[in-house]
Order: C-alpha cells, then sequence, then structure tokens
C-alpha cells in the first residue's frame, strides 16, 4: 500500500515538470508527514550526511576535468588522428566519426557535448565529401553516448554510489563493452558505407599519423591516469578523480593552450553548476532511498519478484524495458540514483552480479539517450543538424538496432563485462 | 545592485570552492607521494607536515559548493524535471504546470531550509565539533539552511521573472567552447541520397557512383 502511495506521489510530481530532485524531496516529505511518526528532523541531517562521502567527491572532480577537455580543438586533434587511423577503409570520414566520438566522449564525459563538438566540425566535412546527410547524422547521435560506457564515467560513479560497488571494478568492467560497442557502430558504418559505396579519404602516411597520434595522445591520456592510478592502487578514485582534473587542467592550458587564464573561472563555475546539480539529486536521491529502506520497500519488491517466479532471464528483461522507458523522460543520473537502490536487491537475490548489473544499466541508459522519442542526443543532434526528430530517427536506426542486439548481448552474457577485471584479479 | 552583487558573490563562492577542493587534494596526493620519496631531506622536510584534514575539509568544501551551487542552479535552470508531456500542452495550461513546478521548488527548499535552521540551533548547543579540523559542526551544517533559504529565493525569483516575461532560465548542456559555427549546406538534394530512407527516381544518378574510390574533394 505504501509503496503504491509513495510511487504514485513521486509520478504524479514528476510529470508535472518540476525538477527530479524537488520531485524526490517532497514526495520523501509529504510521507514522512502524512503517513509515518519518522521524526521529520532526522530529513535535515539526511540532507547533509547523503553527501558527506569522499566517494561520492569524484563526481565534481570528473565534472571539471572533462570541462577542462570539452574544447573545440581537443576535438578537432581527436578527428585529426581518428581519420589518419581509419580514414582510408570503407565509410572514411563516419568511420572516423564513430572513433573519434569514443576517444572524446571518453574524457569529456557528456554525451551531448561530445554530439556537438564531433558533430559540428565533422558533419560539414562529410556533407560536403557527398556523404549523405542522415549517415552522418546516425553516426554522431548514436556514438556520441559511448561516453557513458567507456572510463572514466560519472554514471557509473552514481550507481557505484547507490549499491556499494566497487568504482575502479565497474570501470574495469565497462573497458570491454565500450570498445566493442565503438567497433559495433563502426561495422554498421563500414557496411553502409560499402553497400551505397560512399567517399573515402586518401590513405595518411605513418609520419602523418604519428603526428596526429602525438597531439591527441595528451589527452586521451586522461584515461590511463584514471585507470592506471586506480587499478594500481596509487590513489583512490576520488583522488584519480583530482588528480585527472590536474591533469587536465595542465594539458588544456600549457599544452594544447587551448584556453587562457581568464577562461578558468568560467569553466570552474559551469563544473560547479554542473556538479552542484548532479550533488542535489543525489541528496535528495538518498533521502529518497531513506524513505524506501524505513518502508521496506525493496525487501518486498525482490519476495514479490520471486514470488511471481521470475527468473533472472525474465527479471533482466523486465529490467531492460522499465529503464529504456525511463531513459526517455530522465537523465542517467537520475534513473541510476533512482533504480538501482530499488532493483539492486532483487539482482542480488536472483545471484546477478554487481558489476554485471551495474554495466548493464550503463549500457541502458547509452541506448535511451539516443532512441526516440526523446532521448537527449536525438534532440541535440536535431539542433546541430537542422533535421527534425522524425527524420533523424530514420537515420539512425541501423545503428540503435545494433546497439539494443548489442544490450541483449550485454545482459545475457555476463562474462563480457566481468572477464578483465576477472583477469586482473579485481573481483 | 544588492542582488547584483549577491549574484556575483554566489559565483565567485562556488568558483573558489571547487577550485580550491581540487588543489587541496592534489596537494595531498602529492604530499603522499614525496613522503614515501627514499630521499631524507625530502621525507624530514614532509612527513611533519599534517595532511589527514584534507579529505575531510574537501568534503565540507563540496558540501557549500552543492548547496549554494544548487541555488545558482535555479538561475541558470540546470535543475531539469520530465518536462515531454507538460510540453505538449497549451501555452496556458503549460505555464501553470510551470509555475506550479517553481512553486514546489521553492516550498520544499523553504522547509528544508526552515528544518536545516532548526537543527543547526539545536547542534550550536552542542560542544560538537568535527573529526580532523576540530571546528563546531553546527559551522559547517550552516550550509544547508543558507543554501536553500537562498535557493527558495531564487525559486521565487524565477517564477517571478517568469510571470513578468514568461521566460526561464535555460541551460544548454551541449555548450562547448572553440567550434567555429560552421553549418551544413542547406543545397543538398534530398533526391539524390542513396540510402534507401528518402524516395528517388529510379535514372537518377547516385551521390556515391560519381566519386571514385579514395576521391574525397
Amino acid at each position: 500500500m505504501s509503496v503504491a502511495i509513495i510511487f504514485g506521489l513521486l509520478i504524479a510530481l514528476m510529470i508535472t515538470g518540476m525538477p527530479i530532485s524537488i520531485s524526490l524531496g517532497l514526495t520523501v516529505l509529504s510521507f514522512l508527514f502524512t503517513m509515518t511518526d519518522v521524526p521529520i528532523q532526522s530529513v535535515a541531517l539526511k540532507l547533509f550526511t547523503g553527501i558527506e562521502k569522499f566517494e561520492i567527491m569524484a563526481i565534481p572532480f570528473f565534472i571539471l576535468a572533462g570541462n577542462f577537455l570539452t574544447h573545440g580543438g581537443v576535438a578537432r586533434r581527436m578527428i585529426s588522428f581518428a581519420s589518419s587511423l581509419v580514414g582510408h577503409w570503407h565509410g572514411g570520414l563516419g568511420l572516423a566519426g564513430v572513433m573519434a566520438c569514443a576517444l572524446f566522449a571518453a574524457v569529456s564525459g557528456s554525451s551531448p557535448a561530445t554530439v556537438v563538438a564531433i558533430g559540428a566540425i565533422i558533419l560539414p566535412a562529410m556533407v560536403k565529401q557527398g556523404f549523405p546527410r542522415n549517415f552522418g547524422a546516425g553516426i554522431i547521435t548514436t556514438s556520441g553516448a559511448l561516453g557513458i560506457l567507456i572510463p572514466p564515467s560519472i554514471c557509473m560513479v552514481m550507481y557505484s554510489i547507490a549499491t556499494n560497488t566497487s568504482v575502479g571494478t565497474l570501470f574495469m568492467a565497462g573497458v570491454v563493452p565500450g570498445l566493442l560497442l565503438a567497433i559495433v557502430l563502426g561495422l554498421v558504418a563500414w557496411y553502409r558505407a560499402r553497400k551505397y559505396n560512399y567517399p573515402r579519404l586518401p590513405k595518411a602516411s605513418w609520419t602523418e599519423r604519428f603526428r596526429a597520434f602525438r597531439e591527441s595522445i595528451w589527452g586521451l591520456l586522461l584515461i590511463l591516469v584514471v585507470m592506471g592510478g586506480i587499478y594500481s592502487g596509487v590513489f583512490t578514485p576520488t583522488e584519480a578523480a583530482a588528480m585527472a582534473a590536474v591533469y587536465s587542467f595542465v594539458v588544456c592550458m600549457f599544452i594544447y593552450k587551448d584556453l587562457s587564464f581568464k577562461d578558468i573561472p568560467k569553466v570552474l563555475l559551469n563544473s560547479a553548476n554542473m556538479s552542484a546539480m548532479l550533488l542535489y539529486i543525489i541528496t535528495n536521491a538518498v533521502l529518497f532511498s531513506y524513505l524506501m529502506t524505513s518502508e521496506n520497500v525493496p525487501q518486498m519488491m525482490a519476495e514479490w519478484l520471486i514470488a511471481m517466479g521470475l527468473g533472472p532471464i525474465a527479471f533482466l528483461l523486465v529490467v531492460n524495458g522499465l529503464l529504456l522507458l525511463a531513459g526517455n523522460v530522465m537523465e542517467p543520473a537520475s534513473i541510476v540514483l533512482i533504480m538501482a537502490p530499488i532493483l539492486f536487491p532483487v539482482a542480488t537475490k536472483l545471484g546477478i552480479d554487481p558489476v554485471h548489473f551495474g554495466i548493464l544499466i550503463t549500457v541502458n541508459m547509452e541506448v535511451g539517450m539516443c532512441h526516440p522519442p526523446v532521448g537527449l542526443n536525438l534532440y541535440v543532434a536535431s539542433g546541430i543538424t537542422k533535421m527534425g526528430i522524425t527524420e533523424l530517427t530514420v537515420a539512425v536506426w541501423p545503428w540503435l538496432l545494433s546497439m539494443i542486439v548489442f544490450l541483449g548481448l550485454v545482459t545475457y552474457w555476463p562474462a563480457l563485462s566481468l572477464w578483465l577485471p576477472r583477469m586482473l584479479g579485481m573481483m | 545592485m544588492i542582488l547584483t552583487l549577491l549574484d556575483r558573490l554566489e559565483e565567485w563562492l562556488i568558483t573558489f570552492l571547487i577550485g580550491a577542493a581540487t588543489l587541496i587534494i592534489f596537494v595531498a596526493v602529492v604530499h603522499r607521494f614525496g613522503c614515501s620519496v627514499p630521499v631524507p631531506a625530502i621525507q624530514d622536510l614532509l612527513i611533519p607536515i599534517n595532511m589527514s584534514w584534507a579529505q575531510e575539509l574537501c568534503i565540507y568544501m563540496f558540501v557549500w559548493m552543492a548547496k549554494f551551487g544548487a541555488a545558482y542552479g535555479v538561475r541558470t535552470g540546470i535543475h531539469v524535471g520530465v518536462d515531454v508531456l507538460i510540453n505538449r500542452l497549451p501555452g496556458k495550461t503549460r505555464n501553470k504546470f510551470i509555475i506550479f513546478g517553481l512553486l514546489a521548488g521553492a516550498l520544499f527548499t523553504g522547509i528544508v531550509g526552515t528544518l536545516g535552521s532548526n537543527f543547526v540551533w539545536h547542534i550550536a548547543h552542542t560542544e560538537q565539533v568535527s573529526a580532523e579540523l576540530e571546528i563546531p559542526i553546527w559551522m559547517v551544517y550552516l550550509a544547508i539552511p543558507c543554501g536553500s533559504y537562498l535557493m527558495c529565493f531564487r525559486f521565487l525569483q524565477v517564477t517571478w521573472s517568469f510571470i513578468c516575461t514568461g521566460q526561464l532560465p535555460h541551460h544548454d548542456h551541449s555548450h562547448v567552447d572553440g567550434i567555429e559555427e560552421e553549418t551544413i549546406p542547406p543545397d543538398v538534394n534530398w533526391l539524390e541520397m542513396d540510402d534507401n530512407l528518402h524516395p528517388h527516381d529510379l535514372k537518377h544518378k547516385k551521390l556515391g557512383n560519381g566519386s571514385k574510390e579514395g576521391g574525397g574533394k
């Protein structure tokens, strides 16, 4: 009963369009106030202690690191590196677009920013070369989402906060699926380009390749700083994030020289704005999951689902459906923070590995960003390509379809995500 | 005048907090490395310095940044909700929902601010101090009432300007610096697109056929 009231209230508040964090908070307040005798004072304390954890502080640091490198100059370097490597194959610039998106998304950490940064540079070039506009738009919309799977990923940090799973292990587990998805998207582009005989670039010489590599390596080393630091145990994940922020500051100021000193306050302010928004959602989500646990909701859900005879296979199918649906109306951070604490206990009861479950959720968020009617990437891409959502939907379908197949693969083949962390002895 | 000052103060505060917190953690990590360098001179210099407070200070700075940044976020329109449904409504009904949402935000932050100030008031009468820095804990927790009341004020401000001008602050999640405005040439002929997604006549020359392999431009 109380479950129905809580969720009914939450959904009712959410569809009025108020900020998700506010609807979470108001749900908790009104439920506690009217239905229980939990002292409402404890809410104030929870609002503070909710984010008083050093692990959570990785989020502002990662955002700062990403914002320093989210710059057109970095995007251009990634594109020239990618096109010198794969530009002479079928698909030319399109294939380079997939690779550049994967690289840029990994360091910038933001999908919409990737779509704009890579898209704004590569799409006009593609149209000039004679690619149809849909081809480029489809590639950029879907490949832009790669960033939340390739570490460092804020979505994974959110999952680890919500479920107490190790961030380092999650990051490692994301590597193989992330690369595989990039390859799958590239293959679709390659296949379609070959079929329709789209233009290719002249093959780059090894000197050109080396020059492009040397230019882009500084940005890419960020991934190495984070992953290497965490894996070798030199840094905790939060420290690694802080080091990444300092590293990307040094790279953009002294190596790439994309920014001048007077731009720094603006970058800091933007990052602070973004991270404060996420931290505010976290605070309220912590409040919400506190209400959930005090009402025993996750346990009840688990028992109910198991009593219905739902095995792991059916459960994962339901989870995928639910997340894809939610992915259309909310942004990844809120979904993970609301859904993970509820679904996680059921998953562990059914014997699903926490790390595998985390990767599955992340891939779901990725697909959710680019599938119609209202994926965020679709909207952003529609802005830069000046194409309508319907048109774009038609343009993305080959890639979207392959992403959904890939999602099935990740869902029912745990070894794909668990192999690398197991090999490295992280779990 | 006072409002502009408040705006600037808010911006400076959160900018300073995120920057300083990053530096502090960086220094703490470097210090830890320095201590393990097997050079006696460096070790003698560094080991007496106690950096154990860095984590705690970083957390408190970020909590303050989060509370005031959330208030700043209301002003920049970064707090988003599920607006798919209300965007389909006719203008007037939609406006009512938007105002309702903004006022709900003001209500929530107002309640939290009041709860928080109550809480801070009680804790200020105890001798509680933080674990490492040993500063009175109520000073740390002061972020809740201050931040929440400021946020409440911001929500009311945005509501007021929405009623007056009909405009909401809007945050662009996809803004990237350093990109020249290059737009896609508008003269692409849809009928020439050869991806079987657009109608084209059978005799039409296909785009890909014209260009030789590797012939880019």
